[in-house]
């Protein structure tokens, strides 16, 4: 025995050596891994070139994955259904196949399990499609996905899913808050109904039970309301659809839809009322917009909130740095605006605007976009550290009023102005207010001066 | 050549193994191995005394500190992302979910393993004279190893870690006037959430271990001041007094031989001191049967440690770390169950949540605390120690069958259920 003790400490460390080796092999042959390849080969297949073909087989595998922070979600599924996005792969088998019909609804923005269910974290495929313990919301049958349409449009009719519209209809005059509550109202004889399509109810099992309640639930209290086979579906498509996370508010939070009204609330927010009117309602600086987008194409429209000047040279509408969806939603709502909501718009500002506003506004433009806030702070509150500057740093720009006029403040824009050393023998400052004059037109100087003196605050300590 | 003979040198600073010289000097000028005396009895690594049953749990404890620091670049104790940071263990992590699995599969085992241990100590009447005290300090890392579990047990985040640590928090909330106090005191509030998680992260990945690894420190220390590793002392030759020698303490400086036993050996610093070995004394013949620790101890301990890693990883390669769904604190499942080790208990809060939960664990701490100072006999023979035997395995039975119980057979709403009957759960 003890001559072979070596020999037994060697024959452990090469089993587990082995096991090494084996948990290694375990963890580096994913069956996503397979996936891409396959998809990689069917990518290179019609390649001509042979240098784009090898790059295309030598593609390193990943994990793809789409981020969902709002909503705690990451959807891997892209990881191996590597076609969805790509209309190349309209006759691509399965899991390669490009996904049609999706509207604004892009996977790289929506995710997947949004609406097919699954559980999106898993990258191996029994896992991922959900139907493993401990994973409440499986893949959704694909008879039943459309009814995930109703978790985020939760009023009105849904294009293409008259199946909602009917099961809400059915909830509500079939009695069944008697028994049911949701969302907070309904009695309490049956289960609350608010998260079940969360639950872990399988969709074939109520829709069985809408059919007949106690043929699945034996003893149940429900009456059987002897529901065509149409209306259970519908019914069923509404409790899948139910769900108190609040995920249409996420989506219409994000700017991801164009819809009319995150156009209204840009519409607000980038003050468009202050040149535009509405229908007589409003600035009359810019041109009237009521029934703009049937004067002017949509690209048109799209093109001028890219850059004004290029549609118009010498245009005065600023250009607005808004992403593509913003333009569309704002597109959007000019095609719904009417004058009722310049009103609505105005009401909620206090006061109509005037052209001293639109010289403001744009002076708040031109301040953020030709860098004086770099040094003087967004809100004039200066602050940067300047050594050997009078005070250490750049001033806030809050009470010009009290020391200078308004042609002074022209003036130091226009030719710049180095600070007054606070120390004479030290060496200058690194910052100076640089001479403008020959970057901006005096219209902008005017502009910005009208948005500082708006800004002007009364000095707290004039002692 | 002579080069890397020098750098070896410098490394090692010892003579050739195949010397006595080198052999004794492996132990004693090696920072990590010289809490092992330079040479060993045969029967102190005798493998159906001990079981080697200790030096598994350490090594286990190895294993948790070694695969616990590489889960705790992967994870964030924070409710929202907790559980998304195992489910990317799952999916992501190369390797990730071997990793957890070591982990887990690991900390059951030390569970098991410390409890073996002391009942191996118990029976072999490891704890008496002069290793009382021993006994207490291995007392305490069975607790600090059942805390240290239970800690972990929230960590994942999931419905069973969510709701173990609420029934494990409530046992212990039953306790009179401190009770209420220390459960608010560990969950930071009044239930498990997201102070809760970040204390129990804390306890677990920091308090705990350090309090573990400083205590395991004293217990092997002890165990080498109190005459090393246990033996079957009275299966040995019976004590001749006039004869007595000391073992455990060598004096460095001498050559190191087998010297016979005899008047003149010489004696450590301590009996000199105390007048009186305190250590536990054997005859004279039995010097001749001590071996050099390398290779006699070292390679036994190398293939305990080794069998141990080998029997992890195996278990976990084929079998990985269960996860849950995501803790929803308004589902309660039925019925929530403590961990396992904690079931025992909740069986009899479930019958009387004072004796379950107060009077029960109290005297059975206690009970294990003082046994080294209740039991006077001084015999470690087991036919004369018949009644400390037999109390000893009424309370190791008892505490297994709820153990038992409270695993497998109770259903929802603590209805005694056979684990053959399938209970449907949730049914309207």
């Amino acid at each position: 025995m003890g001559r072979r003790l070596p020999q037994i400490f060697f024959a452990l460390s090469l089993f587990a050596l082995v096991l090494i080796i084996a948990a290694v092999w375990q963890a580096s042959t994913p069956s996503w891994k397979k996936y891409q390849h396959e998809y990689l080969q069917m990518e290179a297949q019609g390649e001509p070139n042979a240098v784009t073909k090898a790059a295309v087989l030598n593609t390193p595998p990943q994990i793809q994955q789409i981020l969902l922070p709002g909503l705690q979600r990451v959807d891997r599924c892209t990881t191996c259904h590597q076609g969805v996005e790509d209309p190349t792969m309209k006759n691509a088998p399965e899991p390669f196949h490009y996904h049609q019909g999706l509207g604004p609804h892009v996977p790289s923005k929506f995710g997947c399990t949004i609406c097919h269910g699954g559980q999106g974290l898993a990258t191996d495929v029994k896992d991922a499609h959900g139907n493993v313990p401990f994973w409440q919301t499986p893949l959704l049958p694909a008879d039943y996905v459309r009814a995930s349409c109703g978790r985020c449009h939760k009023e009105g009719d849904i294009p293409g899913v008259p199946e909602l519209t009917e099961g809400r209809r059915l909830f509500e005059t079939e009695g069944c808050r008697g028994c049911h509550k949701l969302n907070g109202i309904g009695g309490s004889i049956g289960p609350d109904l608010s998260e079940e399509g969360a639950s872990l109810r399988s969709p074939q099992w109520l829709e069985q039970h809408f059919l007949n309640p106690s043929a699945v639930s034996p003893g149940s209290a429900m009456p059987n309301f002897h529901f065509t086979r149409g209306q259970a579906r519908a019914l069923t498509y509404y409790m899948l659809s139910l769900t108190n996370a609040d995920m249409g508010a996420y989506y219409a939070s994000e700017p991801l839809i164009p819809s009319p009204s995150y156009g209204r609330e840009l519409f607000v927010q980038k003050d468009c009322l202050v040149c535009h009117s509405i229908g007589g309602v409003g600035a009359k600086v810019g041109p009237d917009l009521l029934g703009v987008t049937k004067r002017h194409s949509t690209n048109w429209l799209d093109e001028q909130l890219v850059n004004p000047q290029l549609v118009y040279p010498g245009s005065s509408m600023p250009a607005f740095d808004m992403p593509a969806t913003e333009r569309k939603a704002v597109i959007a709502f000019l095609a719904t605006a009417t004058a009722t909501d310049a009103q609505a718009i105005v009401a909620g500002k206090g006061q109509a605007p005037t052209p001293e506003d639109a010289a403001i506004a744009a002076g708040k433009l031109d301040f953020g976009r030709f860098g004086c806030a770099g040094c003087h702070g967004t809100d004039l509150q200066g602050g940067v550290p300047n050594p050997n500057a009078q005070g250490g740093e750049v001033p806030s720009l809050l009470h010009l009023a009290s020391d200078y006029s308004k042609d002074d403040v022209l003036e130091i824009i226009r030719n710049g102005r180095v600070p007054p050393l606070a120390n004479t023998k030290g060496p200058q400052p690194p910052l100076y207010m640089p001479a403008w004059k020959n970057l901006l037109s005096d219209e902008d100087i005017h502009q910005i001066v009208e948005f500082l003196w708006s800004k002007q605050q009364k000095s707290q300590d004039n002692w | 050549m002579n080069l890397i003979r020098e750098i070896w040198q410098s490394i090692v600073r010892r003579d050739p193994l195949s010397t006595d010289k080198g052999k004794s000097e492996l132990v004693f000028l090696n920072v990590w191995l010289h809490i092992h005396p330079a040479k060993v009895k045969k029967e102190h690594f005798k493998f159906n005394h001990t079981f080697y049953l200790g030096f598994i749990t350490f090594f286990l404890f190895l294993v948790l500190v070694t695969t616990g620091i590489a889960l705790m670049c992967y994870y964030r104790p924070y409710p929202s992302v907790a559980y998304q940071d195992m489910k990317d263990l799952q999916f992501v992590v190369f390797m990730g979910p071997f990793l957890r699995s070591m982990h887990r599969w690991a900390a059951h085992a030390m569970v098991i393993c410390v409890f073996l241990h002391m009942c191996r100590v118990f029976y072999t009447g490891s704890y008496k004279k002069p290793r009382q005290f021993n006994w207490v300090v291995g007392v305490i890392l069975l607790l600090l190893t059942l805390g240290l579990s239970f800690t972990g047990y929230l960590l994942p985040w999931d419905q069973l870690a969510f709701w173990a640590i609420t029934v494990g928090t409530n046992i212990g909330g039953y306790a009179p006037f401190v009770g209420n106090y220390i459960r608010e005191l560990l969950l930071g509030g009044h239930t498990v959430g997201q102070e809760a998680l970040i204390r129990f992260y804390v306890l677990h990945v920091a308090v705990l271990p350090s309090l573990v690894i400083l205590l395991t420190i004293v217990h092997f220390w002890r165990i080498r001041k109190d005459g090393g590793l246990s033996r079957p002392i009275w299966k040995l030759k019976p004590n001749k007094p006039e004869e007595l020698v000391t073992i455990g303490a060598t004096p460095q400086t001498a050559p190191l031989q087998a010297v016979a036993a005899s008047s003149d050996k010489t004696y450590g610093l301590m009996e000199v001191v105390t007048g009186k070995p305190i250590f536990e004394t054997v005859a004279p013949e039995e010097e001749e049967d001590a071996v050099f620790s390398y290779p006699f101890a070292f390679f036994r301990e190398a293939i305990a440690l080794m069998a141990t890693v080998t029997v992890v990883m195996a278990t976990s390669l084929f079998w990985h770390a269960p996860l849950e769904e995501l803790a929803n604190p308004a589902k309660t499942p039925n019925p929530a169950k403590a961990p396992w080790y904690f079931l025992g208990l909740q069986e009899l809060v479930s019958h009387s949540a004072l004796i379950g939960g107060v009077v029960a664990p109290s005297l059975m701490v206690l009970a294990l605390l003082v046994i080294p100072y209740f039991d006077r006999n001084p015999s470690r023979r087991p036919s004369d120690r018949k009644w400390a035997i037999w109390l000893f395995t009424i309370f190791v039975v008892i505490n297994l069958v709820l153990i038992v119980i409270g695993t497998f057979f109770r259903g929802p709403g603590w209805a005694f259920v056979p684990p053959w009957v399938h209970v449907v759960a949730g049914a309207e």
